[in-house]
């Protein structure tokens, strides 16, 4: 589903990674860990595009993500969920909206934007906030709606970033709870963290990334 | 369509949020329109008027006092026959003679010294309207002074030169404000436009992670642009309008050559202001957007 091959990405003369290879079957839940600058958010702006690489492939699904034009970009990220984390949530908009922007993006129409967004707020347990904003949420609130967002168009895979840096014990496993689910879907699903309590004893595929490179894999 | 909807509602919502910048550029526009339609149509009545002066305009042949009746109506067939000359009339010398004497009145009285009729015939000629400039008109009348049995041919050349360079300088001038008008309009839009678009630089970049394509990212901006253009118009119709019934009700009573001025005012404008508006307001957010790299 996903396929790294020989990626490197530099920034200045300086390598973020090199040589890069990796291969995450469909329907995998797959974590991506390592120190803070070693190049994880990097490897995931990678595969949605965000960022090119100096030279390598990268393949999702059916898109040659190394190839694509400009303006097919758009449709590769309708494919992939993402949860940023810094969230990315749109202050002036409601829970609600935020939740519909993913599909309003896809074209969808009114009424089946209502019935996506209100059943993926029962999923997370937002369906009595909403009518909120963003700032009115906790953390751990504002996290569960960029996973609604993300996975409410029901892509092929799921990438976050950090997605429990910021939250406590009991939110942090709400989350991973939802991704598990979404993944026994057959999304694939891949995390970077650098938090070894996400990864310990789930009996998944971690890469460890080191000086540009993975230097080791192992079940976690 | 549901795309469509979806960023129409956005740009309503982004005006009324934003509605005190939204208002200022509305009113720019509609100042700018304003004065550009002043302009117009105090243009299009000037030209008008030109139009009317010159279709009085003419030329005069004078004949030879030699000329027999024979020579005189191959000279007028002659000119009924020339495409550039729209009406012939042929002022014999007595004709002359008699139109004198009424111009002078009384003092015809010294017209009795002559023992001849000093005037000459000749023939008044006036020319289609495309062919008053004066480099054409010169020449005509070097041509027409050739011709056997011409004496003189005379024309105002300096009031056609100077009604010509008025006209040509007032087209000139429209075109030039006109188009600082429209640079104007451009730009306070590219201004308002400009300042959402990095207002909203964060909103942008989360729509483009999610897969928003371009024009979905920048419709929004467009049709903002596009209903400040379109109101400011509308507002400038409403103000003209105004301006025109309150001309022909009230200020007619004390001006009434002010009723010759505004006729000549087409109603097409009410329409065309609003949709220049429009026109000028969207290229300008068009500009400012510019182009969305992924």
């Amino acid at each position: 589903m996903i396929m790294l091959s020989d990626v490197t990405k530099s920034y200045e003369k300086e390598y973020i990674l090199k040589n890069l290879s990796f291969t995450i079957g469909k329907g995998e839940l797959t974590f991506i860990t390592g120190p803070s600058g070693a190049g994880k958010s990097t490897l995931l702006k990678l595969i949605y595009c965000s960022e090119r690489p100096d030279s390598g492939h990268i393949v999702v699904g059916d898109w040659p993500v190394t190839k694509l034009k400009q303006k097919a970009i758009p449709y590769l990220r309708r494919s992939i969920g993402i949860v940023f984390q810094d969230f990315k949530l749109l202050n002036n908009l409601t829970i609600f909206e935020n939740v519909a922007l993913a599909l309003r993006i896809n074209g969808m129409s009114t009424a089946e934007v209502k019935e996506h967004v209100n059943s993926i707020l029962r999923e997370v347990k937002l369906t009595h906030k909403s009518k909120i904003y963003p700032l009115q949420l906790s953390g751990g609130e504002q996290q569960r709606v960029v996973v609604a967002r993300a996975i409410v168009t029901k892509p092929a895979v799921l990438l976050a970033d950090e997605p429990t840096g910021n939250l406590d014990a009991g939110n942090t496993e709400v989350i991973m709870n939802l991704f598990s689910e979404i993944n026994t879907r057959g999304t694939t699903v891949l995390i970077a963290t650098h938090n070894e309590w996400l990864y310990q004893g789930s009996g998944r595929r971690v890469f460890h990334l080191k000086d540009h490179h993975i230097d080791k894999e192992f079940i976690g | 369509m549901t795309t469509i909807l979806f960023c129409l509602q956005s740009a309503l919502k982004s005006i009324w949020r934003e509605k005190w910048i939204n208002m200022l550029t509305t009113l720019s526009i509609s100042i700018g329109l304003l004065i550009l339609c002043i302009f117009a149509v105090i243009t299009i009545n000037m030209d008008s008027a030109l139009q009317r002066w010159s279709k009085n305009f003419g030329m005069v042949v004078y004949l030879n006092d030699t000329i027999d009746k024979q020579r005189q109506d191959e000279l007028n067939a002659y000119f009924l026959k020339d495409k550039d000359i729209s009406e012939v009339n042929f002022i014999s010398k007595e004709q002359a003679l008699n139109e004198v004497k009424k111009a002078l009145g009384n003092n015809a009285i010294i017209l009795d010294d002559f023992t001849e009729n000093p005037l000459p015939a000749s023939f008044e000629l006036k020319l289609k309207d495309g062919l008053l400039e004066p480099a054409l008109v010169k020449r005509k009348a070097g041509e027409m002074a050739k011709i056997e049995g011409i004496e003189e041919v005379q024309y105002g050349e300096k009031w056609l030169s100077s009604l010509y360079a008025i006209s040509k300088t007032m087209k000139f001038g429209a075109i030039l404000f006109g188009c600082a008008i429209f640079i104007a309009i451009t730009f306070i839009t590219y201004c308002t436009i400009k300042i959402f678009f990095h207002r909203k630089s964060e909103e942008i970049e989360t729509l483009k992670l999610l897969g928003a394509t371009k024009v979905f990212t920048k419709l929004p901006f467009l049709i903002e642009g596009l209903f400040i253009g379109a109101i400011g118009g509308i507002i400038s119709s409403l103000a003209i309008y105004g301006a025109f019934i309150f001309t022909t009700t009230k200020v007619v009573e004390f001006l009434p050559s002010i009723k010759m001025m505004t006729s000549s005012m087409p109603l097409e404008i009410y329409i065309i202001i609003p949709l220049a508006g429009a026109l000028m307001s969207t290229l300008g957010s068009f500009i400012a957007v510019g182009k969305i790299r992924y």
